[in-house]
């Protein structure tokens, strides 16, 4: 079993500095002190919708390609997504167990517990064995998740979370709190509107995570100009820039035949202009990369 | 007591005139699934031992129970039962016979002689009696019809409720018997019966059909999707909420499938025949089948089974739809079944004693909820299941059914204000009439195309024929090549996008693939609702 004793000069610098550090961290992988140096954390809702799908990938993978280690829980939805995300995206990832330190929870998800670790990553618990979860190890767990980070990065929370909770944890511990806005229509996205009422910052595009670690975006947008669009092609973006839509609606709004919509639809996402995500068309998220901040 | 009471009588009949020992042979049918065998019914009537009545030749119950519904019958009708060891043979003797077909034949022979007739040359009888002697309808009668015709048994006879059925065979008399009476009348005193002429029932086509797609709202591209599993014969997994139209869209499916040929009309009414679903004056079936067995089905029930295999859904569902609701609750075992049959289109079912086989060429057509508690992507309602949950869920979706269906769909929930409220065109209204002409001309050229081969639609298509019939356009195999690769499909979903984008062109009454074909073809490919 891999341990890193509070007393160690590896042990990280900015988990030290909260009320209660744990004394011991076991972990698994590789111990690399430089994973802590630049570090995001993520929370969110386990209840993920598509749009926090998106949201996490667009942001996750950027952060990742400006080299920044993302710390999240490993439960299912938007932690187990940025972890995923962080691995696709050839980024590092740290998961934060609030269970012993053999154990896989939830089980089902053990591939990407071992593509975190083989892909330069860690999992980390204050617990040693295999020891279960229990509703007091998981706030215990998001201390440290904050902990380990300057910043935190909320994507989708409900009203009563356990994202929040985190929030709240990292609101005592100075950290700085970023919420992705949401549609007030879903449930998932109130928690993070509440966050920004109470002065979490908003994020409204890539720069504003990247420019907090001093980071300017370096990232080729590959803007979709070099696709060449026809008319129908065309008026399927504009749609569905204003909002993500099935595609019966789709041929209503444009009046075609579905076959029409259908085969233009497909065309456009193997393009990669549009993705399909839960029954709905969305535009690709070059459009958020390459949004200023304002 | 009783032992000289009984010398009495055999003293009383030893003075009675000796009989001379009577053997008679009547011609009558036996089935094994859709084949006929040839029995032959013998009746020795002996001049010697007690009096008795006894039935040989691997009888079932219901055969063996021909004894007391004959004598009955007979009694019933004024007639005298000779109390004379009578015994019936059903030869060939190592055939299980099932069924009670065999009354009419046993009460014939036994009255030729109590009577004293010639049974007319070339008969064949078969069904079972009413203890008041009339003939009840039967199951079969189809199929004893053809055989009858196949081997020259020109005078059939059936009951008439069963003679309709009977009489869409061409070039045999069939004579509609209403009870045993008639019939001896006809023989003893040459009271004529008429043969039945047949007379097809007019489909009830407007109440046979529950939905027309007019009356479907929304749900543009399921709509289409049933157009091109109805035109190319492929099989269809709709995927939505509760209350999202699924069940509504397969009823509406029966109204666009083109009616049956000629050829198929009798295949499928053999099938009926044999499993004795035709109704009592029922004639050729001209619609095509839809059914749609509930979840709990048996294995023997959807596929075929028993000790003398019956034909199961899959095979009443011939050239037709088979309908499965809550796709996943059916049981596992039962719903991996189907694998041979969709591949094959037939199905053997081997027992020690018959071996059957049916045909099950059907379109399957299977409907699930996206989630244990079904709002997955739901607008109106959130769903309450955790990733584990649906996980485990669609498990339950056995893979190599997944694989064997070509097109997948999206059902999602209709926000019915929303569409009265605007948008909606004309042209999506179009009615199940002009759909099913579309469909019934891309089945045309599917015939023409395949008129050499033994398949029937571009869903049967195997490798070999793919490659035999399907000429990609380079543009169209380069877009394939694109989509295969950022679309992730595999090696067999591949394939299923060429046939459907050879029904689609085919709607669309292009010799050619063209690139919005494979396009279009796309939409429906696999994985794409996870």
């Amino acid at each position: 079993m891999k341990k890193i004793d509070i007393e160690s000069c590896e042990y990280p610098e900015l988990l030290k500095q909260i009320k209660d550090p744990p004394p011991v961290l076991y972990f698994k992988g590789e111990w690399n002190p430089d994973l802590f140096i630049n570090a995001l954390s993520v929370v969110g809702s386990r209840r993920m919708t598509s749009y926090g799908e998106i949201m996490t990938e667009e942001f996750i993978s950027a952060v990742c390609r400006a080299g920044i280690t993302v710390v999240s829980g490993f439960m299912y939805g938007i932690d187990a997504h940025t972890h995923q995300t962080a691995v696709d995206n050839g980024g590092y990832t740290i998961a934060v167990m609030p269970c012993g330190i053999e154990r896989v929870h939830p089980e089902y998800q053990s591939e990407l517990h071992s593509s975190i670790i083989n892909s330069g990553g860690l999992i980390v618990s204050e617990y040693p064995g295999d020891s279960p979860p229990a509703l007091w190890t998981y706030p215990r767990r998001n201390r440290i998740i904050t902990g380990l980070s300057p910043t935190l990065l909320v994507i989708e929370a409900g009203l009563k979370s356990g994202a929040l909770i985190t929030a709240g944890i990292a609101k005592r511990y100075g950290k700085k709190i970023f919420a992705v806005p949401g549609p007030l229509t879903s449930s998932v996205s109130l928690g993070t509107s509440s966050l920004i009422k109470e002065g979490a910052s908003i994020v409204t595009g890539t720069e504003d995570l990247l420019s907090e670690y001093g980071i300017k975006n370096s990232d080729n947008i590959t803007t979709p100009s070099n696709i060449k669009l026809n008319k129908i092609q065309k008026s399927i973006m504009d749609l569905l820039h204003r909002e993500p839509l099935a595609v019966d609606e789709i041929t209503r709004h444009l009046n075609k035949s579905i076959s029409e919509t259908g085969a233009e639809l497909t065309i456009l996402c193997i393009n990669r202009s549009i993705i399909f995500r839960d029954g709905r068309y969305y535009p690709s998220g070059e459009k958020i990369k390459g949004r200023k901040t304002f | 007591m009783n032992y000289f009471s009984g010398r009495q009588v055999l003293s009383v009949r030893r003075k009675n005139k000796r009989e001379k020992n009577v053997l008679i042979k009547v011609t009558s049918v036996s089935f094994s699934g859709l084949t006929t065998i040839k029995i032959d019914v013998e009746i020795n009537i002996a001049d010697k031992g007690l009096p008795s009545f006894d039935i040989v030749g691997l009888p079932n119950k219901a055969v063996a129970e021909s004894r007391e519904r004959v004598r009955t019958a007979l009694v019933n009708s004024n007639l005298k039962f000779p109390l004379r060891r009578i015994t019936v043979n059903l030869a060939p003797g190592d055939v299980p016979k099932y069924g009670a077909f065999y009354d009419l034949p046993i009460a014939v022979g036994i009255l030729s002689q109590v009577v004293g007739f010639e049974i007319p040359e070339n008969s064949i009888f078969f069904v079972f009696f009413s203890l008041d002697g009339s003939l009840r309808h039967t199951k079969g009668a189809l199929l004893a019809a053809l055989f009858a015709r196949e081997n020259n048994l020109s005078n059939f006879f059936v009951p008439r409720l069963s003679a309709n059925e009977a009489s869409v065979v061409k070039g045999i008399n069939v004579y509609p018997v209403d009870n045993l009476n008639q019939m001896i009348n006809c023989f003893e005193s040459g009271e004529e019966i008429k043969p039945s002429v047949y007379r097809l029932n007019k489909p009830a086509s407007a109440a046979a059909v529950d939905f027309d797609m007019c009356e479907v709202l929304g749900q543009e591209q399921a709509k289409r999707a049933l157009e091109i599993a109805a035109a190319g014969g492929h099989n269809l997994l709709m995927i939505g909420s509760p209350g999202s139209g699924k069940t509504m869209l397969a009823r509406a499916l029966p109204g666009i499938m083109p009616l049956l040929n000629d050829e198929e009309s009798l295949e499928v009414t053999r099938i009926y025949s044999s499993a004795g679903n035709i109704p009592p004056g029922g004639s050729l079936i001209s619609t095509r089948p839809f059914r749609a067995p509930h979840h709990i089905i048996s294995q023997a029930g959807l596929v075929g089974g028993g000790t003398h295999p019956q034909p199961g859904e899959i095979s009443l569902a011939h050239r037709g739809i088979l309908f499965l609701d809550e796709f996943n609750e059916f049981p596992r075992a039962v719903i991996e079944a189907l694998r041979q049959p969709i591949e094959d289109g037939e199905l053997t079912i081997s027992r020690s004693l018959e071996r059957v086989t049916y045909p099950s060429r059907f379109i399957l057509i299977a409907a699930a909820n996206p989630c244990p508690c079904g709002f997955l992507n739901d607008d109106g309602k959130e769903c309450i299941c955790t990733k584990r949950e649906i996980l485990r869920y669609r498990k339950k979706l056995s893979g190599p059914i997944l694989d064997r269906i070509d097109l997948h769909v999206d059902v999602p929930v209709v926000d019915v204000k929303k569409l009265s409220r605007s948008f909606y065109s004309q042209n999506n209204k179009e009615n199940s009439v002009s759909i099913r002409k579309r469909i019934t001309s891309a089945r045309k050229i599917q015939q023409k195309r395949f008129s050499e081969e033994s398949i029937h639609t571009n869903s049967e298509m195997k490798n070999r024929l793919i490659k035999k019939y399907v000429n990609l356009k380079p543009d169209s195999e380069a877009l394939l090549m694109n989509g295969a690769e950022s679309l992730q499909l595999s090696a067999r979903s591949y394939l299923k996008v060429i046939k459907l984008a050879r029904t689609i062109a085919d709607l669309e009454q292009s010799e050619d693939i063209e690139e919005m074909h494979i396009a279009e073809a796309l939409q429906f490919r696999p994985g794409i609702i996870e």
